[in-house]
């Protein structure tokens, strides 16, 4: 009883302090520290991931770690498979030693036990001083002596837009939401659509509310709130319901052909997403090479900066793995070594979650693709523009789904996206109680 | 199960004449039966009996944890999970959403199946090899192909037929249960064709000769003598299809892809799967086995019906 007792307020005071933290009784039970070792001879390593290219920058550790091979699995993006995989190897016991898991996934894997922790590995603890503050807090979840995964990426937000349409329209680059309507109403009489809303993939609508400084989830040390339905939620809610409903966004599912097509024949002006969707544009809409620009997110506020995060993921050592040593080793090379991240930038155009990582010659390059401007300095302002304390809840797999179906119903007319909000709040206290994890009602 | 049944038969009858070397023969016999049956029988219980024992087992289980990341652990819950799935509205509007789907095209499937086959067995059709090929080779085409054939021929903005999609929304709410269903039809029409094709076949001639003798055109013969003959085939091939209705899966997770309007609670399999990835197994395994029951029930009372229905 003493020492649950003990752990608990350690808890507490954890929760005091950082923003996703545990109400478990302790960090044992995971049998950390101190029995992290190299293994004998040489080792293989699987790793699955769904970053464009991740093959080069392992081919790289490859050529220089010949006694630890490092086996490269590419599969969907997480919430499109990748996870569901991880769940049903990790319940047979045979997941790959490594996985990449974003961010807002870390709960849901920790809940299921699904991650190794690799404090006590070699050199692990000491990286936490390379690392961008929050993106540490959310693979430690704020407990001490355990670190869940390592940091590979950010997804600060900002508006990329076709600036030769824009020019030709003559409108101005809206800096602020309400600028951005009057835009779409310009566009919807040029017979495009100002974007489209991913009323499918949920990670954006959540970066949206990330930006007005609302919370979906919080925990104080004893049991999780669930918000999805807050001030902000709604307030984001309402802008995106009278978009839609004045046919001035388009609604292709996110991540298809159609949503593609739509980009690469000129029917969607602009969209706002993460660094990352850099590589998602450039791929997928090749015909309007040069004609995009990227600008800060718009704002609620007339001369704000706030900026929401999509997305951003972790390398993870998967529980089960036979050679946790190696395999962190290889997590922490693959997302703080300069060739790593210069590799990764390369083919999948992704923004490192170090320090020092953002300085690396290749984030001052201008990019061909968008005619040549900048691009990672509009992000990395809108990196110091994040509120660092975004919680994730323990189950985003089922809050997405929920939301996203409601999101469809509001599409198709039944319902709206205020509606699906109140019944993913109550879908998700359910999924938490079903789950056995406190929450209050 | 008729193996099973036979095989104390033919066991107990020569044993019964009391011959010790008949005796050693029907010991014999069943060495053989048991070495031809043991393939089966592995497989049976590999992939058929085990798995279904282990949701069923999984289904009573819920988890128990201290605080959110507490070491978890599966206790036996009786039938929480099965008040869950009672209570659990999606899951009825799925099955609501399928069963709708079935009365609607189930008979339009077998309709179509039925005057195929009755064409192709008419006298009066030429080059019956070729329809019959041609009829039956959309269910040599995977059904995930298929789905994603009809994906892009739907599509709104990717289709060949731009003109059309963009007039008559295909993907939307209110179609897309029933462009579902004309994929599910163009894929299983020849194959059910080909059942019902079969049984006409196996009429014998002399019915036929009867019929004409009394002076029957082909239509009286086809109203009178063969479809009232290929009921029994026209029952499996609606039961068959029952049972597929119930389990789609594959084309409204491919048309997920085309359009948001098919949800994660789509279909009950479609649901069970979005469950598993929670992941809640345990809630996804009563869902499996409740749909496995109201599948069986299904099936039971449409055979039931139709058997009532040919001896009367």
């Amino acid at each position: 009883m003493a020492i649950s007792r003990i752990a608990r307020a350690g808890a507490l005071a954890a929760a005091a302090t950082l923003a996703l933290t545990a109400c478990s009784t302790g960090t044992g039970g995971d049998g950390a520290s101190g029995d992290c070792a190299p293994s004998d001879g040489p080792v293989e390593l699987d790793f699955t991931s769904w970053l464009p290219g991740i093959d080069e920058a392992v081919a790289i550790w490859n050529e220089e770690n010949p006694d630890i091979q490092v086996n490269v699995q590419t599969g969907p993006n997480g919430l499109g498979g990748t996870y569901q995989n991880f769940f049903n190897q990790l319940e047979a016991g045979n997941a790959p030693d490594l996985g990449q898991i974003e961010y807002d996934a870390m709960p849901n894997f920790r809940v299921q036990d699904g991650l190794e922790n690799i404090a006590a590995c070699e050199g692990i603890l000491e990286a936490e001083s390379q690392f961008v503050d929050w993106t540490w807090s959310q693979v430690t979840f704020g407990e001490e002596d355990a670190v869940y995964a390592i940091p590979q990426d950010t997804g600060p937000m900002a508006m990329f837009y076709r600036a030769d349409l824009f020019e030709a329209a003559g409108i101005e680059v809206p800096t602020t939401w309400e600028e951005y309507q009057a835009a779409a109403e310009v566009i919807r009489g040029e017979g495009g659509y100002i974007t489209n809303f991913s009323q499918s993939d949920i990670n954006q609508f959540a970066g949206f509310v990330w930006q007005t400084g609302g919370q979906w989830f919080s925990n104080d040390g004893d049991s999780w709130q669930v918000n999805l339905e807050g001030e902000e939620s709604l307030m984001v809610a309402e802008y995106w319901q009278g978009l839609l409903e004045n046919d001035l966004v388009s609604a292709n599912p996110p991540w298809t052909d159609e949503w593609n097509a739509a980009f690469n024949n000129s029917e969607v002006w602009t969209w706002v997403s993460a660094v990352w969707g850099a590589n998602t544009i450039l791929s997928g809409a090749p015909d309007t090479a040069g004609n995009w620009a990227v600008a800060p997110m718009p704002q609620w506020e007339e001369g704000a900066s706030a900026a929401g995060n999509w997305g951003g993921s972790t390398t993870a050592v998967l529980k089960g793995s036979e050679h946790p040593y190696e395999a962190a080793q290889f997590a922490l090379w693959l997302n703080t070594d300069a060739d790593a991240l210069t590799a990764m930038n390369r083919t999948a155009q992704i923004y490192p979650a170090t320090i020092e990582g953002a300085n690396l010659p290749v984030f001052a390059e201008g990019v061909e693709f968008y005619g040549g401007q900048e691009i990672y300095q509009v992000f990395a302002e809108a990196g110091t523009n994040v509120d660092p304390n975004f919680v994730w809840g323990p189950t985003m797999t089922q809050v997405y789904n929920d939301v996203a179906d409601g999101f469809s119903g509001a599409i198709s007319g039944s319902g709206t996206l205020m509606d699906a909000l109140t019944a993913g709040q109550q879908s998700t206290i359910a999924a938490l109680q079903a789950a056995s994890i406190p929450v209050q009602e | 199960m008729t193996t099973t049944t036979r095989s104390p038969q033919t066991g107990a009858s020569p044993a019964r004449k009391g011959g010790a070397k008949q005796a050693s023969k029907a010991v014999r016999h069943r060495g053989a039966l048991a070495f031809f049956l043991a393939p089966f029988g592995v497989l049976f219980a590999l992939f058929y009996v085990i798995p279904i024992g282990y949701a069923v087992y999984q289904s009573t289980l819920v988890v128990e944890r201290d605080g959110t990341f507490g070491a978890a652990r599966q206790v036996f819950g009786g039938f929480s999970q099965y008040i869950s799935v009672f209570e659990n509205e999606a899951f009825w509007q799925s099955i609501s959403r399928v069963m709708l789907f079935g009365v609607v095209q189930v008979p339009i499937m077998l309709g179509i199946a039925l005057i195929l086959a009755l064409l192709l067995d008419s006298p009066l059709v030429r080059g019956t090899k070729f329809f019959r090929l041609a009829f039956f080779a959309p269910y040599a085409v995977p059904g995930v192909i298929a789905a994603i054939m009809w994906g892009f021929l739907y599509s709104p903005n990717l289709s060949p037929f731009t003109d059309l999609t963009r007039a008559v929304p295909f993907l939307s709410g209110e179609f897309v249960l029933w462009s579902i269903a004309n994929v599910v039809t163009w894929v299983y029409v020849g194959y059910n064709m080909l059942i019902i094709y079969s049984a006409l076949l196996a009429i014998p001639q002399e019915i036929y000769e009867a019929a004409r003798l009394d002076g029957a055109g082909q239509v009286r013969i086809a109203w009178s003598i063969k479809i009232p003959l290929v009921v029994p085939a026209l029952v499996l091939t609606g039961i068959f299809s029952i049972i597929g209705t119930l389990q789609l899966l594959a084309e409204p997770q491919v048309f997920r892809s085309f359009t948001s309007t098919v949800t994660s609670d789509f279909t009950p399999n479609l649901l069970i799967y979005s469950t598993a990835s929670v992941p809640n197994v345990s809630l996804a395994a009563a869902m499996s086995v409740v749909l496995a029951l109201a599948t069986f029930i299904l099936s039971f009372t449409v055979l039931k019906l139709t058997q009532k229905r040919t001896q009367a």
